[in-house]
């Protein structure tokens, strides 16, 4: 994988101390025909997102949104939501953060995987000094027209175990570890 | 501004759309607000042979599609103290750099249930500069009154 310089659109803590090599911990991923459906016990993801204003604000620029809900704090203090609102969207920074590279659900990090579409409910929004935890489990798999599909429930909570949102999140993968690997040198590991 | 109330919206009513070009760099952009660092996005050197695609060139973040679409509901939304509830969404066609993505919306559904509770279907989709699906998608959105 060729060198990407991304620390010069780096704004936020978490974005500093992330990693950006999705390469480097890809032996640990969950494989599309090595996950074991017979335990659908759920557990937590690796870390914990502790929601600060540059947060939200970093992911509505990501997006190219300058709604002033989510990026302008006076504004958005002086509003009937009394402070930042993040993107409905904004589930999917979380999802990485706190999926990590070693945990349950690292699939999402898988090179090569591609997004067919996914599916979200919001509960309540996200908020500035919400501190989310999440909540996962396999939630299906299966094959059509040649492409592998794995499904995962993701629960979000705040601190005071509130649920925020629920994300079925899904994506095509290779689908043994040695269809990974292909990826992993450059190569397609897909037949479809 | 007029506020917004649920006997006021109808069916077939169209939402301001969302239009943005893209490029490699706010892939990348994306990449970093997102923490999605899957090399499809980023890498053009590793795509060129990988084509996870079928195609020699990086493509958009389907969550970037997804949160332009997204955009042109919380637009009208957001300043109308109306909940989104729900989002669904399907990418039908990969976005190339220097493509323009259109998101356009409309109302399709209008659920009667009762106050507090009643609420609307929106149904987005995307289209290039040529007028090529990207993807489609619906977000319910819950109303106060």
């Amino acid at each position: 994988m060729s060198r990407i310089n991304f620390e010069r659109f780096f704004k936020t803590e978490k974005q500093k101390e992330f990693s950006t090599d999705f390469f480097m911990d890809a032996e640990d991923y969950e494989v599309w025909n090595e996950i074991d459906f017979a335990n659908l016990e759920e557990v937590d993801g690796e870390r914990t997102f502790e929601i600060k204003a540059e947060d939200i604000k970093a992911y509505a620029e990501g997006c190219l949104d300058d709604n002033p809900f989510m990026t302008d704090e006076e504004y958005a203090k002086k509003s009937p939501y009394k402070g930042l609102i993040a993107h409905p969207l904004f589930v999917t920074p979380i999802i990485f953060y706190c999926v990590g590279k070693k945990g349950r659900g690292n699939w999402i990090r898988t090179p090569g995987a591609r997004n067919p579409g996914q599916e979200i409910e919001i509960y309540d929004p996200f908020r500035v000094g919400e501190v989310i935890h999440i909540r996962l489990r396999p939630y299906d798999r299966y094959i059509k027209r040649g492409k592998y599909y794995l499904r995962y429930k993701i629960d979000m909570y705040n601190q005071q175990n509130i649920k925020k949102a629920t994300c079925i999140s899904t994506l095509i993968l290779p689908p043994t570890r040695e269809d990974m690997r292909k990826f992993l040198k450059g190569q397609r590991g897909l037949t479809d | 501004m007029t506020k917004i109330t649920f006997d006021s919206v109808q069916t077939g009513q169209e939402l301001a759309p969302f239009t943005k070009k893209v490029n490699q760099e706010i892939f990348w952009k994306y990449a970093v607000a997102s923490f999605d660092y899957n090399p499809v996005h980023n890498d053009p050197e590793w795509v060129k042979t990988a084509q996870p695609f079928k195609v020699p060139y990086t493509v958009a973040h389907g969550m970037m599609t997804m949160s332009f679409m997204t955009s042109v509901v919380t637009n009208w939304a957001y300043p109308n103290m109306l909940r989104i509830r729900k989002i669904t969404s399907k990418f039908t066609l990969p976005v190339a750099p220097g493509w323009t993505v259109k998101c356009t919306g409309v109302i399709s559904e209008k659920h009667v249930i009762s106050k507090g509770k009643n609420y609307v279907v929106v149904d987005l989709k995307a289209e290039n500069q040529e007028g090529a699906l990207l993807g489609v998608g619906e977000i319910e959105v819950v109303f106060p009154d």
